[in-house]
């Protein structure tokens, strides 16, 4: 055995520019895949983590049914505690209580109606980044006694800064609410959804308001690392009560897991396009090394060599080949992704606008995850193997007699 | 040919009573509804709303002309008192005493329940009539609640904007005083049970006084009303459900 390795290992080095050639043409193909994964699977880690940080959180602590009826009639109380212990808890990095319900907002003769969040206003902003949004006007505090109120609302109701609207709705356990309150800013949201609807009130006056006191329906969570949501889903929620539930974005926000399977569906095609491409470019590389060998074949088994030996050692030249590829482009990956990783890739013009306009950084993050690595390495890997096999379905069916003449072994 | 003859026979018979039966059915409908239609009615009720987890009660005075005009001040309880809703024809308003507002029930709040009842205040203002509305048959005679009971099965007619499936309504011989009333959908499930008992005179007439509303969807749930008072002819007319007056009646 040691000596069919040896003979390979000669025989590569015997042409150091056609070894140096496909090997190449693997480790390029590597580079590429591994950049294209990495990219694309760090677009959908922007989706998911733009909108996970503009709604849901990652996690959110709930009233069991909570999610299913969206009333206050679901809502809870917090405990004192809970918010320290949930905010101390390992890898959460914010704990956002909110109550939300829906009320009519009426100024004047106009009646709308309108999703209304009580807010802890400093750790909204913290996760959302509410206070940017507003464009006339100030933000809230803890003891603020007005409103937020979205553009497009305040747009149809005729309402700016200092006017007071009517706020009416159902609190907890039926009770009437109904309030006269100033609006103390105007919120702008690039989603015409939001921007039409959105009512914000400071959580200590939106208990009030509803009737709900020391209740929220919900307290958003977010983690340091969007790969450990499951892990700290199981292991906090058997801290919490009984009657609470801990539920996770991907059961909050179908939608967005949607947009990222089908961006993945889209990226398939293309990764399908490219192992194809790499293919018959490895391929191609293969056989024209194999036509070259044709005489040397010939040679060889004419001089006796057993085809089957000969098989032996071409194999083997492809596996080094392929692994040495493989290998190269694995390692110059890692830096180049990790590199991206830490440092995004900023994106510049109309597009970063759009992005900043939906309160995105405009940028466009790199995942480095390990199996990202690991799985294109392997894929380049086994079709390089596949393309390397020709040369013994040539030798297969070689004749020396005809090899030696230079005719490309065939009859 | 003899079978024929008498199967023939049976059909036009059985169609035939069915008529007839259709004709009393609606007839001890139209009696029923009669009871309260047009009449100009003061009340004082109490509505208890009990849900798995609390229960709240709420009492009302009202004023009212079947079937489209009623206006509700609330009296109790204390965080409440003042708030009146208006029901005039398809419309429903409502005067906040704490803000001295009138605001318009828009129609996506419609199916929002009122006073955290089981009603929703589409329910206050369905204009659909039990008489025009619906194809009715006489099911047969059942006793229920200790009185002897028509038993009558309505189907909407396919033009009627209607929500139901059918409806399954019991009607006393004596006093055509609905008792029972089942609420189906489309599929045939029971959605809700109406259930009146107690019957009392008010006024000269005998009325159920208490009454109780089950949604089946919604288990653990139930909101009933007693009526403590009822006057009839009450001098009031259809401008005494105004906006303006929403804010002055006590």
């Amino acid at each position: 055995m040691k000596y069919y390795f040896l003979f390979s290992w000669r025989n590569l080095w015997r042409n150091k520019r056609r070894t140096l050639l496909a090997t190449s043409s693997i480790f390029f193909a590597v580079l590429l895949t591994v950049l294209f994964a990495a990219l694309n699977y760090g677009q959908d880690d922007d989706t998911m983590r733009m909108s996970v940080s503009l709604s849901t959180g990652y996690l959110q602590i709930q009233e069991k049914g909570y999610w299913d009826e969206r009333s206050l009639e679901k809502s809870f109380e917090v405990r004192d505690g809970v918010l320290g212990m949930v905010r101390s808890f390992p890898r959460i990095t914010l704990a956002n209580p909110r109550i939300e319900s829906v009320a009519l907002v009426s100024y004047g003769t106009e009646t709308r109606i309108s999703p209304v969040i009580g807010i802890d206003p400093e750790t909204e902003n913290r996760m959302t980044g509410l206070k940017k949004r507003i464009v006339k006007g100030s933000y809230l505090n803890d003891s603020s006694q007005g409103i937020l109120i979205a553009e497009g609302l305040a747009d149809r109701l005729h309402l700016s800064v200092g006017d007071s609207i009517v706020l009416f709705s159902q609190g907890y356990q039926g009770a009437t609410a109904a309030e006269q309150l100033a609006i103390a800013g105007i919120l702008h949201f690039p989603v015409p959804k939001m921007n039409d609807a959105m009512v914000y009130l400071s959580l200590p006056k939106a208990q009030t308001f509803f009737n709900a006191n020391r209740r929220v329906t919900s307290i958003a969570l977010m983690v340091d690392d969007p790969r450990k949501v499951h892990a700290v889903q199981s292991s906090l929620s058997q801290k919490l009560d009984p009657d609470l539930v801990l539920i996770n974005w991907e059961e909050m926000l179908p939608e967005v897991v949607q947009a990222i399977q089908a961006n993945d569906a889209g990226s398939l095609l293309t990764f399908g396009v490219f192992y194809v491409v790499i293919a018959f470019g490895v391929f191609g590389t293969i056989m024209m090394m194999t036509i070259e060998r044709t005489r040397e074949f010939g040679l060889l088994i004419s001089l006796g060599m057993k085809r089957g030996r000969l098989f032996l050692v071409t194999t083997l030249e492809a596996v080094l080949i392929s692994m040495v590829g493989a290998i190269a482009g694995l390692a110059v990956s890692i830096p180049v992704v990790f590199y991206f990783h830490h440092h995004p890739i900023h994106i510049w013009g109309d597009l970063a606008k759009a992005y900043e306009s939906y309160g995105m950084e405009p940028i466009m993050s790199v995942n480095a995850d390990a199996s990202l690595f690991y799985s294109q390495t392997i894929i380049v890997f086994i079709i390089a193997l596949i393309a390397s096999l020709y040369p013994l379905f040539v030798i297969r069916k070689l004749r020396p007699v005809s090899a030696l003449q230079g005719r490309n072994g065939k009859k | 040919m003899i079978m024929k003859t008498l199967t023939l026979l049976t059909t036009i018979l059985t169609v035939f009573s069915n008529f007839v039966y259709a004709q009393n059915a609606k007839e001890i409908l139209q009696k029923a509804i009669d009871l309260m239609y047009g009449k100009k009615t003061y009340s004082v009720i109490t509505m208890t709303i009990t849900k798995p987890a609390w229960s709240r009660t709420v009492s009302m005075k009202a004023w009212s002309i079947e079937p489209d005009y009623s206006i509700v001040y609330i009296t109790e309880p204390a965080r409440d008192k003042g708030s009146v809703t208006l029901k005039r024809k398809n419309e429903v308003w409502n005067w906040l005493p704490s803000v001295q507002k009138t605001i318009k029930i828009p129609p996506s709040m419609m199916l929002a329940a009122w006073m955290g009842s089981d009603f929703t205040n589409d329910d206050l203002v369905r204009q659909s009539s039990i008489v025009n509305d619906y194809r009715h048959s006489l099911l047969g005679k059942e006793s229920f609640g200790g009185y002897e009971c028509y038993k009558i099965e309505l189907v909407p007619k396919p033009e009627a904007g209607v929500v139901w499936g059918k409806i399954i309504t019991w009607i006393t011989e004596k006093g055509y005083m609905q008792l029972k009333e089942e609420f189906y959908d489309e599929d045939g499930v029971l959605v809700r049970t109406m259930l009146g008992s107690k019957p009392k005179m008010f006024d000269g007439h005998l009325l159920p006084s208490y009454s109780e509303m089950i949604p089946h969807d919604k288990p653990g749930n139930k909101t009933s009303f007693e009526t403590k008072e009822l006057d009839f002819d009450v001098n009031i007319s259809p401008e005494f459900f105004s906006i303006q007056n929403m804010s002055r009646i006590r």
